[in-house]
C-alpha cells in the first residue's frame, strides 16, 4: 500500500493501469474511502486510462491530524499526487467534498488539468446547505459515525438502491464506520466554519469542465451546480436522470462512462462547454439530451424561462 | 492475527483472555482519566465549565464500572507488567511552550483525554457475528459511543479562543499523546492476536 508524505503526515493512495496513458484522478466524499471506486478504477483503466485514488488527510488509511485540518492541506496533498502521475492528460474528478477540493485545485493549478468534473458539487454555502451541515456535524456529534450515516442514506440515495438493502443496511454502513473516526470526520466537517466561497474565483478555470448533477439531488441542488457552469467559461451542466447526491454509488456504470466520454472528447478537440445544459442518459453508452429549450433548468416542474 | 476480537466461541462471546485484557488496558486508561478528573474538581463550582468536568469524572467512573462488572475476567500474569507500563504512560506530561502552569496541566489533561476517546474504538474491533447480547461486547459499544460523546468536550477546550496563541504547541503535545495511547492500544492488542489495521 503507498503512501504519499505531507509534512508529519502519509496519504494512502492508489495507481492503478499504464503509467502512458491518460490519467483519471478521483476524489472522495466527506464519508468515503478509496475502495469505493474499485468499479471506477476497473472501467475507465478498460477505456485506456490510469486511475489514481487516495484517502483525503483524516479518511481512512491516510492519517487524521487530531485537531486541525486545513482544505489548503487537501490541496496541497492532491498537487503533490499529481505530481506524481508525469507530464501526461490528468483530468479530476471529485465527489461533494472532493468536488470543492477539485474545484480549489483546479483554481490554483489549473494550467495542470485537461479536464475536470465536480460532482455533486458545490463553491458556497447556501443558508440550506449551511444549515444541513450544521445539523449533519450535530449528528455526528450526538450519535456518532453511524447516525451520520443514518441521516445520509436517505437523503442521498434512492428507494430503489435503498429498498433491496433495508434488512442489511448494517452491512452497508460498516465499512465506512470502521475506517472512518467521529474526530476526523468533524475535523473535515468543521474546516468549513472559516471557509470562503469560491464563486468569485471560478472564472479563473480555464480547462474544459464537466458538471454533474443528480436530478433529485437534494444536499447539494441544481441552483448550487448552477454557479459552477454560469461561472466557468468553458462548462457544460450535465443532469443525471432520477440520480440522488450519491449518484456515484448508485449509478457507477453510467458516471464512469460519462468520465470517459468527456475525456475522450476533450482529447479528440470535440468538447464544448457553452455552458450548455444537457440530460445524461439513463444508462452507460446513451445519448445526451439538451434541456428542453424556453424552459428553466432550475425548476422541478416545466416553467417556461423568463426572458432577461 | 486477525483485524477483529477471535475466534469467538461457539455462543459468539469474546475469548475471555482477550476479554481480561483489553479490559485492564481499558480500566487503566479510563481509570486514570477519572482519578485526573477527580483531582482537577474544586469543591464549589464558580465557572459553567466545570459542570462537564463533573460529568466527565462520572462517566469515566461509570466505565470503569462498567467493565470491572462485564468483563470474564481470567488469570493473566502479563498484566502485572503491563499495567506498570500503561500508568506510567498516563502520568501528567509536560506542554512545551506553555509557562502557565494551570493551563498546561488543562491542556495535559485534556490532551490525554482526547487521545484515549478518539485514538481507542473498541467496539471497532468486534466482528460482525459477535453476540450482541453479550455484557462484555454491549460494554465496548457503550463506551465508544459515549467516548465520541465526552470528546466533545476536549475538542471545545483544545480548539477554543484561549487556545488559540498556543495552536502549535497545543497541537504538538495533542499528536504526541495520540501517538503513544495508540502505540499502547496496539501493542495490547498485539499480545492477543489482533493487528491494527493503522
Amino acid at each position: 500500500m503507498p503512501f504519499l508524505r505531507h509534512g508529519s503526515y502519509r496519504i494512502r493512495y492508489e495507481l492503478d493501469g499504464p503509467a502512458d496513458t491518460p490519467a483519471y484522478v478521483l476524489v472522495n466524499g466527506l464519508t468515503q474511502y478509496s475502495e469505493l471506486w474499485g468499479s471506477y478504477r476497473d472501467a475507465l483503466i478498460a477505456r485506456g486510462f490510469r486511475v489514481a485514488t487516495f484517502d483525503l488527510l483524516g479518511q481512512g488509511i491516510s492519517d487524521k491530524p487530531a485537531l486541525f485540518i486545513n482544505q489548503d492541506d487537501h490541496v496541497a496533498v492532491l498537487h503533490r499526487l499529481i505530481g506524481e502521475l508525469g507530464d501526461g492528460p490528468i483530468f479530476l474528478s471529485g465527489i461533494s467534498f472532493g468536488g470543492l477540493i477539485a474545484l480549489r485545485y483546479a483554481i490554483e493549478h489549473g494550467a495542470r488539468l485537461s479536464g475536470l468534473v465536480p460532482m455533486s458539487c458545490f463553491a458556497e454555502l447556501s443558508p440550506q446547505l449551511l444549515l444541513i451541515g450544521n445539523a449533519l456535524r450535530t449528528g455526528l456529534i450526538l450519535g456518532g459515525t453511524g447516525y451520520l450515516q443514518d441521516l445520509l442514506l436517505p437523503m442521498n440515495l434512492s428507494d430503489q438502491w435503498l429498498k433491496p438493502l433495508l434488512d442489511n443496511l448494517d452491512s452497508v454502513k460498516r465499512q465506512g464506520w470502521l475506517v472512518n473516526d467521529v474526530y476526523a470526520l468533524q475535523n473535515l466537517m468543521e474546516s468549513f466554519l472559516d471557509f470562503t466561497p469560491l464563486t468569485p474565483l471560478l472564472s479563473a478555470i480555464a480547462t474544459p469542465t464537466m458538471i454533474l448533477n443528480g436530478e433529485f439531488d437534494f444536499l447539494t441542488p441544481r441552483a448550487l451546480h448552477e454557479t459552477l457552469r454560469v461561472e466557468i467559461p468553458n462548462s457544460a451542466l450535465v443532469i443525471i436522470p432520477r440520480a440522488y447526491h450519491a449518484f456515484t454509488l448508485e449509478k457507477a456504470a453510467l458516471t464512469a462512462d460519462l468520465l470517459a466520454r468527456f475525456a475522450e472528447d476533450v482529447m479528440a478537440g470535440r468538447w464544448q462547454g457553452n455552458k450548455q445544459v444537457l440530460i445524461a442518459p439513463e444508462d452507460a453508452g446513451g445519448e445526451f439530451s439538451p434541456f428542453p429549450a424556453g424552459y428553466d433548468h432550475l425548476r422541478a416542474i416545466p416553467v417556461q424561462r423568463t426572458a432577461t | 492475527m486477525s483485524a477483529f476480537f477471535g475466534p469467538l466461541e461457539a455462543d459468539g462471546r469474546v475469548p475471555p483472555r482477550q476479554q481480561t485484557r483489553a479490559a485492564a488496558f481499558l480500566i487503566s486508561a479510563h481509570g486514570a482519566l477519572a482519578r485526573q478528573f477527580a483531582l482537577a474538581l474544586p469543591a464549589r463550582f464558580d465557572a459553567a465549565w466545570q459542570a462537564e468536568l463533573n460529568a466527565q469524572f462520572y462517566r469515566e467512573s461509570e466505565i470503569v464500572s462498567l467493565l470491572m462488572r462485564a468483563t470474564a475476567w481470567v488469570p493473566d500474569l502479563a498484566l502485572s507488567h503491563m499495567t506498570v507500563s500503561w500508568e506510567m504512560a498516563w502520568l501528567p506530561a509536560p506542554v512545551d511552550g506553555i509557562a502557565d502552569h494551570p493551563l498546561a496541566q488543562a491542556i495535559q489533561l485534556s490532551t490525554l483525554a482526547h487521545a484515549v476517546h478518539a485514538g481507542i474504538r473498541p467496539a471497532a474491533l468486534l466482528p460482525t457475528e459477535a453476540n450482541a447480547s453479550d455484557p462484555f461486547v454491549m460494554a465496548l459499544r457503550r463506551i465508544e459511543f459515549e467516548s465520541g460523546r465526552q470528546l466533545q468536550a476536549q475538542i471545545l477546550f483544545l480548539k477554543g479562543p484561549d487556545l488559540l496563541p498556543f495552536r502549535d504547541a497545543v497541537s504538538a503535545a495533542l499528536e504526541r499523546r495520540h501517538a503513544e495511547v495508540r502505540r499502547l492500544w496496539r501493542e495490547t492488542l498485539e499480545s492477543i492476536g489482533i493487528v491494527s489495521c493503522e
